[in-house]
């Protein structure tokens, strides 16, 4: 595989935080390349990075040091701006707690990183989108009124909608019941199978692991293991 | 069944093992009752330490523990006789005077005394000497005037046409601050010289102080009762000791009701940043205490730790107000040097600091016990609910908040001076409160009802103003006062600068001078031409008289027997100058009835201010008796006349037909301008030697006076409506960072969604901007309204408001919300999405 088909290109990727006086070295050197369209399941017990990586891989931290190519943009030259601009459009973030906005109804959830974007048919997407992971009759929602398996249903409408090359999930299912948690894990890869983006999934459960091409196993902030499926 | 719940020793620990950790959430209820219970603390001690001055001293600031002062007259030996029977009495005379030494000449307050003075408190050089009166041929000089004349204890002056020994400097005169406002500095003389020097002819200005100390202890009130019915046309000014210094006395009453309102305010205002601050402080704590439930703690406990941790604060940020309030005391006292009978010392009045403590220990009670007991219905299972789920009121609160209002207005009411003021105020703040809660809820109606933006980012800024558990509520009184108190600011101090401007005239003539005998009017001008061939000048009778009785002919009203004198009567009360003129005085216009025309010789009449004959209730045609040294005058009512009071020249209320008045023995005053550049010196040489028995006063100085003391009141006004001021934006501060932390949430997940810094201040900024933009109006109207009260009826100024500046500084407390907006944005936008993330 090369580098110009790979979604996510990182090669000695350092990550540390705390001062200067205390540094907590958190990504002690990540290689690692991602193609286009595969599916990653990212493990690794408590502490061992793997919130911290996906944070970098998806623009929302900045590597302390390395070099880091997301869908095909230099993520390690870009300040705060440059990476939230890159984010729009390119990647969708589901995370554990949902956190959807509070004022806004499902649709609006859905349409805001479009319309961010400056997309002028987002409501419409947003709308085919919830509809696709069966919330058509959700549309004009508040999250509180959504159960805990809507909400994240809603999540990842908005992380699916505008098309994303790269998908990242935060344990997706670990604030849902083991049957919502079954459910919303067939959405997530059925949706991202009819759009082909790349999935890199952190999770503890072995069976949404078993659903991925390729596991990466995360030990003391590098990679322990690196399994094909 | 039942636990027993959690001891207040208990609950005391985990309190204070929170509040270690967190107190930094309290600031802004430690800032609000810092600076409420100090506004309170300092003006009530201020207030205090001048009521004590005056009590202990006020015998000796009057001179007296009665005074009886008239014009042009002393007693009559049965008038001193009437008197005497009350105890001691000395007498002397005051008057303008000029004091010369060689080619040097200097306007003075000429202080005639007699043996018997002092009757309280000591008279001292500045050679440490205490001492009486003068000997004849000597005299005792303030240090001013020796300065001006520069001469030495030995040299000579001359006084009229006396020579006179400098035989010491003044120290300390101790009833300085009950001679009242002076156009020069004091020399002290035996009681006969102005006779001596023929500075006492008939006609002359003087006036003369009667003096009594009292034998037994009777009451003043009474005594000046019983002179008054004793003798109702004889015109006495009678002061009583509790009235020593009727000016200053006026002026302490006025700083006094205004320094309450900016009290009260700064306490309305504090109430609304603790309410604010404990709401915030409390919903930050809504994971702990769903922890502490989950871990057993019923309602009762959460209560106690938390009212622990509130009063703590409460304590804290009192006590440090009432210290700030005492040290500020001092500087005050300073600032008003001269107006205010108050040593710059340290003052601890615990009445007032007790007072103050109250207040502040209530309005935390009031405005900190909703959110407290709404707190003790944190569910437990807080933890995994949304942040936003908003919790139902507590009627509880209902009960505490309506205890403590009434306990504040109780206070409030039983404390005043002024209980209708004060009620007044707290009425019309509560009223404000509640019009501003109802805008906010406007505000947020139509945030509500309006179409919701496709722009995501106008979107949230949108739902910010309405969604549950939005702070549009509290952000809108928070703006609302914090703005009001701008625009008051401005108004209020633009408004007395424009007294300034208005009162203290650009052009105003040079000289005024008293006592030119009417004989003589051709010298006088005569030198003035010398002088300056280009000056202008002016010279009308001048005399003084008391309204007697007024009103239809067969109805008229005697003055003395007035309960009260009607609002803008003034006229009534007292000696007042007298005039005659052939043509209407310059600067006046006559509104209503005819001027008498040249060598009128009819019916004596007279002239009369418009405003006064409205106040007093008077028409056309109606009579006016007016006693004039111990001689009834009567004259019928002619004319209104419109006055400009703001041209500094002689302006007359009562200005009468020449024929009522012209036998009756006066001289004349006269207004000097000179040309630009024009020496002043060899005039006022000329002016003295020529007329040694009359006074010049020099406008420049008087003006000079007017000025600092108009600026001293400026400049108490300021400091004390900045209290407000300072409250409003601490208010400001809070609300804006309690609606952060309301934000935060929004923030993070928007970044995360990928919108950038400007997107998410655009946000902030449509938000505030909209808030902004509601509440300038209503802080426009409130500020101005609150500062027209202040300005027309407690001082008593006219509203002369910069409407530029009161508008700008509208626009600089506007920048200031955005600008603290924005400051409260950036910690936010700086930290980086993942960090934000995790600490959600």
């Amino acid at each position: 595989m090369t580098t110009s088909q790979a979604a996510i290109s990182a090669r000695n990727l350092t990550l540390t935080l705390g001062s200067d006086a205390a540094p907590v070295e958190i990504l002690r050197g990540i290689d690692l390349e991602i193609a286009q369209g595969e599916t990653v399941a990212l493990l690794g017990p408590s502490g061992s990075g793997k919130s911290s990586l996906m944070a970098v891989l998806s623009g929302l931290e900045r590597a302390s040091g390395g070099k880091l190519t997301v869908a095909g943009q230099d993520f390690a030259a870009m300040d705060e701006d440059a990476l939230a601009h890159a984010r729009r459009g390119h990647i969708g973030i589901v995370l554990q707690a949902f956190h959807l906005l509070p004022t806004m109804t499902a649709l609006e959830n859905v349409a805001t990183p479009m319309e961010l974007s400056g997309e002028t048919d987002a409501q419409e997407r947003a709308r085919a989108e919830l509809e696709a992971v069966g919330l058509g009759h959700r549309l004009d929602h508040y999250p509180q009124q959504l159960s805990g398996g809507e909400q994240q249903r809603v999540a990842i409408a908005r992380a699916i909608a505008s098309r994303p090359e790269l998908i990242f999930a935060d344990e997706p299912t670990g604030n849902l019941d083991a049957a919502t948690g079954h459910e919303i894990v067939e959405l997530l890869f059925a949706r991202r199978a009819e759009t082909g983006a790349t999935l890199l999934v952190i999770t503890h459960d072995p069976e949404l692991a078993e659903h991925c091409e390729r596991v990466l196993t995360l030990g003391d902030g590098r990679i322990a293991t690196d399994t094909r499926a | 069944m039942t636990r027993p719940g959690m001891s207040w020793a208990t609950a005391w620990r985990i309190a204070r093992r929170d509040l270690h950790a967190r107190f930094r959430g309290l600031r802004l209820l430690l800032v609000c009752l810092f600076l409420g219970t100090g506004a309170l603390a300092a003006i009530g001690t201020l207030t205090s330490a001048i009521e004590r001055e005056l009590e202990s001293n006020g015998r000796q600031f009057l001179g007296g523990d009665l005074q009886i002062e008239l014009w042009q007259r002393g007693l009559t030996a049965e008038e001193r006789t009437a008197l005497e029977q009350y105890g001691v009495v000395s007498s002397g005379t005051r008057m303008q005077a000029m004091a010369r030494v060689d080619a040097k000449a200097a306007p003075i307050e000429l202080k005639a005394v007699d043996a018997a003075y002092p009757l309280y408190g000591d008279l001292v050089l500045s050679d440490g000497r205490t001492v009486g009166p003068p000997a004849q041929g000597e005299a005792w000089l303030a240090p001013g005037a020796a300065d001006r004349l520069g001469v030495a204890p030995g040299d000579t002056i001359l006084i009229g046409t006396e020579t006179v020994r400098v035989g010491g400097l003044i120290a300390d005169e101790p009833d300085r601050l009950g001679e009242g406002f002076q156009l020069g500095p004091t020399i002290i003389v035996d009681e006969d010289l102005p006779r001596r020097a023929g500075l006492i002819a008939p006609g002359s200005m003087y006036q003369s102080k009667t003096r009594v100390r009292f034998a037994g202890t009777p009451d003043p009130a009474d005594v000046a009762d019983e002179l008054k019915d004793r003798y109702p046309d004889a015109g006495f000014d009678i002061d009583t000791a509790e009235r020593a210094a009727p000016g200053t006395d006026r002026f302490v009453d006025r700083m006094g009701e205004f320094l309450t309102l900016v009290g009260l305010a700064a306490l309305v205002i504090a109430g609304i940043g603790i309410g604010g601050g404990v709401t915030s402080y409390l919903d930050a704590r809504r994971q702990g205490i769903a922890t502490l439930k989950i871990l057993g703690a019923t309602s009762r406990d959460i209560a106690r730790i938390y009212a622990l941790q509130i009063t703590a604060a409460t304590l804290a940020g009192s006590f440090a107000g009432m210290a700030a309030g005492v040290a500020l005391v001092p500087l005050l006292a300073r600032a008003l040097d001269g107006l205010l009978p108050v040593s710059a010392g340290l003052v601890i009045a615990p009445g007032p600091l007790l007072l103050a403590l109250a207040y502040g220990l209530l309005v935390a009670l009031v405005f900190a016990a909703p959110p407290l007991l709404r707190a003790r219905h944190y569910p437990a299972m807080a933890l995994m609910r949304a942040r936003v789920a908003p919790l139902a009121r507590d009627r509880a609160a209902l009960v505490v908040v309506g205890g403590g209002l009434s306990a504040i207005v109780a206070l409030a009411l039983l404390t005043a001076e002024q209980p209708m003021l004060s009620g007044g105020f707290l009425a019309g703040a509560a009223v404000l409160l509640g019009l501003l809660a109802l805008l906010g809820l406007g505000i947020r109606n139509l945030a509500a009802s309006l179409p919701r933006p496709r722009n995501p980012i106008a979107r949230n800024a949108l739902a910010n103003l309405h969604r549950p558990g939005s702070s549009t509520g509290a952000l809108v009184t928070a703006l609302g006062f914090g703005l009001s108190a701008f625009v008051l600011l401005a108004a209020v101090q633009s408004a007395i600068d424009g007294n300034i401007e208005k009162r203290v005239p650009a052009q105003a003539p040079d000289y005024f001078v008293l006592d030119i005998p009417r004989d003589r009017v051709t010298d006088f001008e005569a030198i003035i031409r010398d002088a300056d061939p280009q000056a202008n000048w002016r010279t009308v009778p001048a005399m003084r008289g008391s309204v007697l009785a007024f009103g239809p002919q067969n109805a008229m009203t005697r003055t003395s027997d007035l309960e009260e004198i009607p609002d803008g009567a003034w006229p009534l009360r007292g000696e007042r100058g007298l005039t005659y003129a052939d043509q209407v005085p310059e600067g006046n216009t006559v509104t209503k009835g005819q001027w008498w025309g040249p060598a009128y010789a009819g019916e004596p009449l007279v002239s009369i201010d418009e405003e006064f004959a409205e106040a007093a209730g008077l028409e056309i045609g109606d009579m006016l008796t007016f006693g004039v040294l111990g001689v009834e005058k009567e004259a019928r009512i002619a004319s209104y006349r419109r006055i400009d009071w703001e041209s500094m020249g002689f302006n007359y209320v009562f200005v009468l037909s020449p024929n009522a008045l012209a036998d009756v023995p006066h001289n004349l005053a006269g207004t000097i301008e000179l040309s630009d550049g024009t020496p002043t010196a060899p005039l006022l040489q000329a002016l003295v030697g020529a007329f040694p028995s009359a006074s010049v006063i020099e406008v420049g100085g008087v003006l000079g006076q007017a000025r600092i003391i108009l600026e001293q009141v400026g400049l108490a006004t300021l400091a004390a409506a900045s209290v407000a001021v300072l409250a409003g934006l601490a208010v400001l501060l809070g609300a804006i960072a309690a609606a952060r932390a309301a934000r935060t949430y929004d923030t993070v997940v928007l970044r995360v969604l990928g919108a950038d810094r400007r997107q998410i201040l655009t946000m902030q900024l449509i938000e505030y901007a909209v808030l902004a933009a509601a509440l300038a109006i209503v802080a426009l109207a409130v500020g101005s309204f609150t500062g027209w009260l202040v300005i027309t009826q407690l001082f008593e100024f006219d509203w002369l408001p910069d409407w530029g500046v009161v508008l700008a500084v509208l626009g600089i407390g506007l920048a200031v919300v955005l600008a603290f907006a924005i400051g409260a944005s950036l910690p936010l936008l700086r930290a980086k999405p993942a960090q934000a993330l995790r600490a959600l």
